[in-house]
Parts: structure tokens; C-alpha cells; sequence
């Protein structure tokens, strides 16, 4: 997946501080949430990376806590300037989507 | 939760994993760790993150590849690529304890050996004499000639990961040997190679080895009150 695409990049990463934002959330956790919604050719391990980005850019905090089955686990949960990349992403995601649909699809019907 | 308390946690964990998983992973944790200068907190949460969720993947009979991808040193520098560099000031005192460490250990056995050769063997004369010139400059390559040799160790087992063909032993240990045999030799050369420069001064065996038993007692606490190596 090293050669993953930008686009998928971007759009993982909208997803992942969407679904941080409900709330807090480990890892592994996270990387289920996105199988169920049926990001399943997305390598399980590809959200590790887009986590340590968006720690670095400060939009999700890290917190080791002990979870209710016992162990410790790194729960993330947004920042303000998450929630305000959430917005943005999520604006330019409505402004996009149509346009970009009706041309990929424009005379298949 | 410090970097050395995830590390312990870590070692526990890993022994649950599955022989094929525990192989993969213990090569993405040494290259991991291997690569210099990263964040210590942030690498090890990072790798805690992977052995969680690799625990969770072997009891769904899934392997490593399957879950980090076929190439896994590629996914292991895209991971480094992103975890955030270590702080100077830690990179400081990391740096300034080895230093601390390394002069104690010189001075205690400098001292005891001139000490034992004078007293059991009237050998010398219980001072130890350098001019200090030459003494710093000695010093000052050595250290650099050990960075050097480190350097080049950690790239060493950094290459030695993810081998499909494990090397043999027998080369291995040759390779090893060779580069601290080098490193011995070289610092030996040094050692007789500097021209004499600067005032000579004596330093009597017994005040040697109060330094150095001093210098190793700071040593020991300020590792146990800011956790350097323990």
C-alpha cells in the first residue's frame, strides 16, 4: 500500500477524524469501523501512518488508557483543529462529490 | 505511560504472538527502532499499536502481510517517515550521559590498573602522565571514532532485517568482529600516533579512581531520576 493514492489518502483521512469524532477510539478498533462500512480493500494497516500524521499535524490527541477489557490502549480523540479539518473536509467533500460523479458517469446511461 | 514501561509491556505481549507473526514482527520492531533520531515515546506507542492489533489479526488466522501489506519494510519507512523526531534536549542529555558512563568506566579501570601494576608489580609510578593537548585530542577522535562505529553497527543491523535468506551465523559474526576490530585498532593507532603537545600533568592512580567512582555514582542517579536507559 505504499503506493496508495493520494486521493484515497485524503479520503481515509477525512474518514478516520469522522469517526474519532463520535467517539474516542484505538487503532484497531478504528481500522474495524472502516471494514464495516466497507472500506475492506483498504490494508488493515494502513490508518497507522495517516495517525501518526494527523498527531503530528495536531488534529487528534493520543492517550494511553486502560480499556474495559483490560489492557492499555492508545485512544485518539479530536482536537479543535480537527473538528475545524473535519468541517473542511467534509465541505469540500459536497462540493465535489456531485460534479465528479456526473462526469465519470455522463453517458453510460 | 513512558516509552520504557510500553517497552516491558511490549516484550510481554509479543511472546503471545504465533511463531510466523512473532518473526514478522520482530523485524519491523528492530528496523522501527533502529531508525535514529525518532521520537522514543512516539515509536513505541506506535509499536505497541501494531502488536495490539497483530494479536487481534493471528487469532483471525491472519499473518502480517495481510494486514501491513506485502512489502513490509516499505510500510515500515512510510511509518518512520511520518513519527516525529526526537527532541534536542533529549538527544542532549542521551548523548552527555554516555559520555558521563564512558569516563567513568575509563577512569575507574585506568586507576586500578596503575594502581595494582605499582603496588603488586612495581610497575610505573602510580601517576598516571599525559600532556593535556594531546590528551584532549586523543579524547575528542575517539569519540568521534566511536560515533562512527555505532553509525555504522546500527545500519548493519538495519540491513540485516527482513532477509528472506537469513546470513549465516558464522558470517555474521565475521562482519561484526571485523568492524570492532577495526574500531579497536584505529583507537589504538590514535592513541600512539598523537605528537606530544601541552603541559604534562600527574595524576596520582588513587584520585583517579575517586573521580571515576564519583563521575559513576552521578551516573546511576541521574538514571534513576530521569530514566535514561532503565
Amino acid at each position: 500500500m505504499s503506493r496508495r493514492s493520494q486521493l484515497l489518502k485524503g479520503v481515509l483521512e477525512g474518514c478516520i477524524l469522522s469517526i474519532i469524532k463520535t467517539t474516542p477510539t484505538y487503532g484497531y478498533e478504528l481500522s474495524m469501523r472502516l471494514q464495516e462500512y466497507g472500506l475492506s480493500n483498504v490494508s488493515e494497516g494502513s490508518i497507522y501512518p495517516i495517525l501518526l500524521r494527523l498527531q503530528k499535524e495536531k488534529l487528534i490527541v493520543g492517550e494511553m488508557k486502560d480499556s474495559d477489557s483490560g489492557p492499555k490502549r492508545k485512544y485518539y480523540q479530536l482536537t479543535e483543529e480537527g473538528e475545524q479539518s473535519l468541517q473542511n473536509f467534509i465541505e469540500q467533500w459536497e462540493s465535489i462529490k456531485g460534479p465528479v460523479e456526473s462526469i465519470l458517469y455522463k453517458g453510460r446511461e | 505511560m513512558d516509552a520504557k514501561d510500553i517497552i516491558k509491556l511490549n516484550n510481554e505481549k509479543r511472546e503471545l504472538l504465533s511463531d510466523v507473526n512473532k518473526e514478522y514482527y520482530e523485524d519491523m520492531l528492530s528496523y522501527i527502532r533502529l531508525s535514529t533520531n525518532k521520537s522514543e515515546q512516539q515509536t513505541e506507542e506506535v509499536l505497541l499499536e501494531l502488536l495490539e492489533h497483530l494479536l487481534e489479526a493471528d487469532r483471525n488466522g491472519q499473518t502480517a502481510k495481510e494486514v501491513f501489506g506485502e512489502d513490509l519494510k516499505a510500510y515500515c519507512n512510510e511509518l518512520i517517515s511520518e513519527i516525529p523526531g526526537e527532541k534536542t534536549s533529549k538527544n542532549v542529555s542521551f548523548i552527555a550521559f554516555l559520555i558521563l558512563d564512558l569516563a567513568a568506566i575509563i577512569l575507574i579501570f585506568q586507576g586500578v590498573i596503575g594502581f595494582g601494576l605499582y603496588y603488586f608489580f612495581g610497575l610505573g609510578n602510580n601517576y598516571f602522565s599525559i600532556p593535556i593537548g594531546s590528551g584532549l585530542l586523543i579524547v575528542v577522535i575517539n569519540m568521534i571514532l566511536l560515533a562512527v562505529t555505532i553509525m555504522i553497527i546500527i545500519r548493519w543491523l538495519k540491513n540485516s532485517s527482513f532477509k528472506e535468506k537469513k546470513t549465516k551465523k558464522w558470517v555474521e559474526f565475521l562482519q561484526v568482529w571485523l568492524i570492532c576490530t577495526a574500531y579497536i585498532g584505529l583507537s589504538v593507532c590514535i592513541f600512539i600516533a598523537t605528537p606530544d603537545f601541552g603541559r604534562t600533568i600527574n595524576i596520582h592512580s588513587l584520585t583517579i579512581i575517586i573521580i571515576g567512582v564519583a563521575l559513576y555514582i552521578v551516573k546511576v542517579i541521574i538514571n534513576n531520576k530521569y530514566r535514561i536507559t532503565k
